[in-house]
């Protein structure tokens, strides 16, 4: 049962959208599959006056070549992502994080814009209202301090989008449409780095697109989990190489991806990579495994990925 | 606005409801349409045991709003699997595997067999258990369960 009371609109367009999250003075919810969304709507995280339903807005779904960049809407499918001949053919690493999200019945409700979207998760934060109360509301929900890591005054919750690493090895960019216009910007510029609020988004901004460009690489996706579905990451590694570059890139650890360019693959230079990443996350006990572990495996799954898309290119 | 009106087809009978926004599928299934054959296990779509078929495909009515719905619509639940007292192919595999221990997981189980088994007659076994994966079983230890689904995509059960 969701205990809330809210309206349900079903905007024709974009301006329309945006103009009735600006009637509701910002207390609105975009939704899209609704598989974070709902929810956290069930747990009381979030409590919109007006749920704002993007679906019926078609040109947000498509997937278009535009030459040097592939447009994919933000309304798109992660389970008709993953079966596109573009991104098998130009995009592998983006096809392996789709592949390794949630689970498949999940996919084929749940949007890419969606997921990029979805909101940090920490054990301490997504539970029940009732749950919370007892505990005492921790620095995420508007208290003193986090739960985590008691007196601790930073929130370390993660954010834990699959895909968005992917994204990040493959240069991605964004584009917005908000009250005031369209803007672009790199995905890695999305992130606060403040896992209390962590996009830089405008009231009522919405994704409309993901830009990829145009360029064939190869790369794969790795992601530490506990059940082979279902799961939300512990870890997720990245890579895409193409033209003697290669971009390695670590999400799940902290409120956003963290990357770094390789022009070297021996073991040594993967080590050096992944030591660089390693300096830049802060792991904490908010998961349902030991945060040593999680720093562990950054260079192990760093190492077995880009071995083996190394291995393809010989 | 406090209710919202919505149509849509529950196992080919069309609907007419007006909802509150905040309505999931899952209770209009089972509250107002008393189809109980969909379980609330998580409610917070971890689970599948929600799981009924939205225009063919599996999808959890736990996290769905009614609202959403469009007209035209088709959502089919385990009640609106057998024809008559005949049961779907993978029902009946499905009792002949002995892949039902508490039946708590079973109506999201064999909705999501029948969702694949109707994409893709002949599923790999990894396809399988791809797609069965998206279900949480407390009992069977899956095996029976893939092994009903095998069994139907094979042909093994000619009863269909
Ligand atoms: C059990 C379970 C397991 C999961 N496991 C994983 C996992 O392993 N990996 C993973 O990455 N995710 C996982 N998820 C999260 C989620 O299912 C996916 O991230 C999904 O892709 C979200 O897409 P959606 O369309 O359903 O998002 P929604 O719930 O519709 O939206 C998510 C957020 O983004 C906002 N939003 C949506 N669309 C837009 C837009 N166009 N513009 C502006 N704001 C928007 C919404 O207001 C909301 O805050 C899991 C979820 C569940 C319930
Ligand atoms: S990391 Fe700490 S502050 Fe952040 S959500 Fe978890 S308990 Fe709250
Ligand atoms: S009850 Fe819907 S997924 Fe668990
Ligand atoms: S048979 Fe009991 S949960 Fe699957």
């Amino acid at each position: 049962m969701i205990a809330l009371k809210f309206e349900f609109r079903r905007p024709k367009d974009v301006e329309e959208a945006v103009r009735l999250y600006g009637e509701f003075q910002g207390e609105a919810a975009y939704l899209s599959g609704g598989t974070d969304l709902v929810p956290r709507m069930k747990l009381g995280l979030e409590k919109p006056k007006v749920v704002i339903d993007l679906k019926r807005i078609s040109p947000l779904s498509t997937v278009e070549d535009q030459g040097e960049w592939i447009r994919i809407g933000a309304l798109a499918r992660i389970f008709d992502l993953k079966e596109n001949e573009t991104i098998k053919d130009y995009f592998p690493a983006l096809k392996a994080s789709l592949e390794a999200t949630s689970c498949e019945s999940l996919q084929m409700r749940g949007t890419i814009g969606g997921n990029l979207l979805q909101n940090s998760r920490c054990l301490f934060y997504n539970q029940s209202e009732f749950w919370r109360r007892s505990k005492g509301f921790c620095l995420k929900m508007g208290g003193k301090s986090c739960n985590a890591i008691p007196g601790a005054n930073t929130c370390f919750a993660n954010y834990c989008s699959d895909n968005a690493p992917a994204l990040c090895t493959l240069s991605a960019e964004i584009e917005f449409s908000g009250p005031d216009g369209t803007r672009r910007l790199n995905l890695e510029e999305l992130y606060t780095g403040r896992a209390e609020k962590p996009f830089k988004l405008y009231p009522g901004e919405l994704l409309t697109a993901i830009f990829v460009p145009k360029k064939k690489s190869v790369g794969g996706y790795e992601k530490l989990r506990i059940r082979g579905a279902i799961d939300y990451p512990l870890l997720g590694v990245g890579f895409s190489y193409g033209n003697g570059t290669g971009k390695l890139t670590i999400g799940a650890v902290g409120p956003k991806p963290h990357s770094v360019e390789m022009k070297q693959f021996s073991q040594g230079a993967i080590q050096e990579a992944a030591e660089t990443l390693l300096k830049q996350v802060r792991p904490v006990d908010n998961t349902v495994v030991n945060p040593e572990y999680r720093k562990r495996m950054v260079p192990v799954l760093a190492e077995r990925l880009v071995n083996k898309v190394m291995e393809g290119v010989k | 606005m406090d209710r919202l009106k919505v149509k849509f087809v529950v196992n080919g009978q069309p609907v007419d409801l007006n909802v509150k926004p905040s309505e999931t599928l899952l209770e209009t299934l089972r509250d107002r349409l008393e189809l109980t054959g969909a379980k609330e296990g998580c409610g917070l779509g971890a689970c599948g045991s929600c799981t009924v078929l939205l225009n063919g495909l599996p999808t959890r009515s736990c996290i769905v709003l009614t609202a959403e719905l469009d007209d035209g619509d088709e959502v089919r639940t385990i009640e609106g699997l057998a024809d008559g007292t005949k049961l779907d192919p993978i029902q009946e595999s499905f009792m002949e595997n002995g892949a039902i221990q508490c039946g708590f997981c079973t109506p999201g189980m064999v909705l999501t067999a029948k969702s694949l088994l109707d994409r893709n007659p002949k599923p790999s076994k990894e396809e399988i258990i791809r797609s069965m994966s998206s279900n949480l079983c407390r009992c069977t230890g899956y095996k029976k369960i893939l092994e009903s689904v095998e069994a139907v995509s094979s042909s093994k059960v000619s009863k269909s």
